[in-house]
């Protein structure tokens, strides 16, 4: 089969632009959509924390959804830190200056969170059930440790 | 011949087998398992005096001191509870001690202000008391010497305390309810005068007292700028929806049925006070609160009571 004509590039270059032209990119994401998205991510991060609980705990018995829990929490958990990028303070927050302030402490704590994720994650892909409660004490402290350094209880 | 040789070696196995039960019994515990704290200790984390007497932020050492308490009232800072002789209570004999929790008075018979709890405290058993004071006395003494508060001008004035004792301030220990069950009356004992629950969670007025009915209700205007949540089983503005075993996994874990996770302040006082409790005694302290007559005081958005998101706040 022959080649292009520069013609066919051409508008095949054209019809690209088009499409990425009508994508609505913006330059910078305002700060309000920075935390409104990252408060979602966080309410899908305790919901799926609270079904686990429920199922490790005995008070369900929908242990089949087990996987899908934890891989949600697994993944919110992958990068926190790019949750909070530079100024995405400014608005209604409850995030603490120290997040921006004290970031290496805050990655720290990210860290920790996606670690704990990481080792729940792998209990329940071996279906290592013994291990659950301990795991899940795990990850529950670190969430629990974050929010204590760096959220505020205000509104 | 044979007979008795094998009575003495069933004698010997016997004897040895004994020796060992012995020897299990007074060894120390096994790797894995740690002693029970003492009652002292206990009462101590119960009270939560570690997480106001250390000043944290600055990493300063236990028990000594310097923590900053901010109040819509002015700024606090903890004392020394250290037993140094000089800068800490190491002189303190235990009636100066029990002085200080029952009557919220000092050994020189000044009188404290209550950013340090004791209408709370005073509920405290004589006993519960000392294995405290005995607790810290344990403790290594630091020579830190305490930080004055900052507080307006009109405030200064110690004497003006006998003013809001005799408004706001019932000295005495608990005393069970005789209508109410053990577990009951245990609840009602810890959160009142050890957990000291509603010292936040229960509003106040602009002198500090705490508003009439409003018990456990919550506040805006809380500690260090916080808001503290209702707390009564009220459905739409408290816990209302929350079971008794929701409750007793939040003061183990600080999860919330939603899964959301205590932070700043409350996360705090379950790292240093209730996560230490005994299961029977967090399930005590719920059975109290979700007794508690549900208050409609609305801290945050309210709910309507039949609303089925639960994530606004």
């Amino acid at each position: 089969m022959k080649g292009y004509t520069s013609l066919q590039i051409l508008k095949a270059g054209a019809l690209a632009l088009l499409l990425a032209a009508s994508l609505p990119v913006s330059a910078e994401s305002e700060p309000e959509d920075i935390i409104k998205y990252r408060q979602n991510v966080m309410k899908a991060n305790g919901a799926h924390m609270a079904s686990i609980a429920a199922i490790i705990q005995g008070k369900v018995d929908y242990r089949q959804d087990l996987t899908h829990h934890v891989k949600a929490v697994q993944e919110i958990n992958k990068n926190i830190t790019a949750l909070f990028p530079k100024d995405s303070d400014f608005g209604d927050t409850k995030a603490l200056d120290a997040v921006w302030q004290k970031s290496a402490d805050f990655e720290k704590a990210a860290k920790d969170a996606r670690v704990n994720a990481d080792a729940l994650a792998k209990a329940v892909a071996a279906g290592d059930s013994k291990a659950y409660p301990a795991r899940l004490k795990a990850l529950s402290d670190s969430c629990k440790g974050c929010h204590k350094d760096f959220r505020k209880e205000e509104k | 011949m044979r007979a008795r040789a094998s009575l003495r070696y069933g004698v010997g196995r016997l004897a040895r087998l004994a020796v060992g039960l012995l020897a299990l019994a007074l060894a120390p515990c096994a790797a894995g398992t740690t002693p029970p704290m003492d009652a002292g200790e206990y009462l101590f984390r119960a009270a939560g005096c570690e997480g106001c007497h250390t000043d944290v932020d600055a990493k300063g050492p236990r028990l000594a001191g310097g923590r900053r308490l901010e109040t819509p009232l002015g700024v606090f800072y903890s004392p020394n509870i250290t037993p140094d002789p000089v800068h800490g209570i190491g002189r303190w004999r235990d009636a100066d001690f029990i002085r200080a929790l029952r009557e919220g008075v000092s050994p020189e018979g000044r009188h404290y202000y209550p950013a340090f709890p004791y209408p709370a405290y005073t509920r405290l058993s004589d006993a519960d008391m000392l294995a405290i004071k005995a607790y810290l006395f344990r403790q290594p003494p630091v020579a830190r010497r305490n930080t004055p508060h900052q507080l307006p001008w009109y405030l200064r004035l110690r004497p003006l305390l006998s003013v809001w004792k005799a408004l706001y301030f019932r000295p005495g220990a608990y005393v069970d309810d005789a209508r109410r069950s053990a577990g009951w009356n245990r609840g009602a004992y810890l959160a009142q005068a050890a957990t000291h629950c509603g010292e936040c969670h229960t509003p106040r007025n602009l002198i500090g007292g705490f508003r009439r009915g409003l018990y456990y209700a919550g506040t805006k205007a809380g500690p260090e700028g916080s808001v503290v949540p209702n707390i009564t089983p009220d459905k739409a503005t408290g816990i209302g929806r929350w079971s008794r075993s929701d409750l007793e996994y939040y003061l183990e874990s600080g999860a919330t049925p939603e899964g959301d996770f205590a932070g700043d302040l409350m996360a705090e006082v379950i790292d240093n006070s209730l996560a230490h409790l005994r299961k029977a005694d967090r399930r005590a302290i719920a059975t109290y609160v979700r007794s508690l007559p549900p208050i409609s005081h609305a801290v945050r958005k309210a709910r309507p009571a039949n609303a089925k998101d639960e994530f606004d706040y």
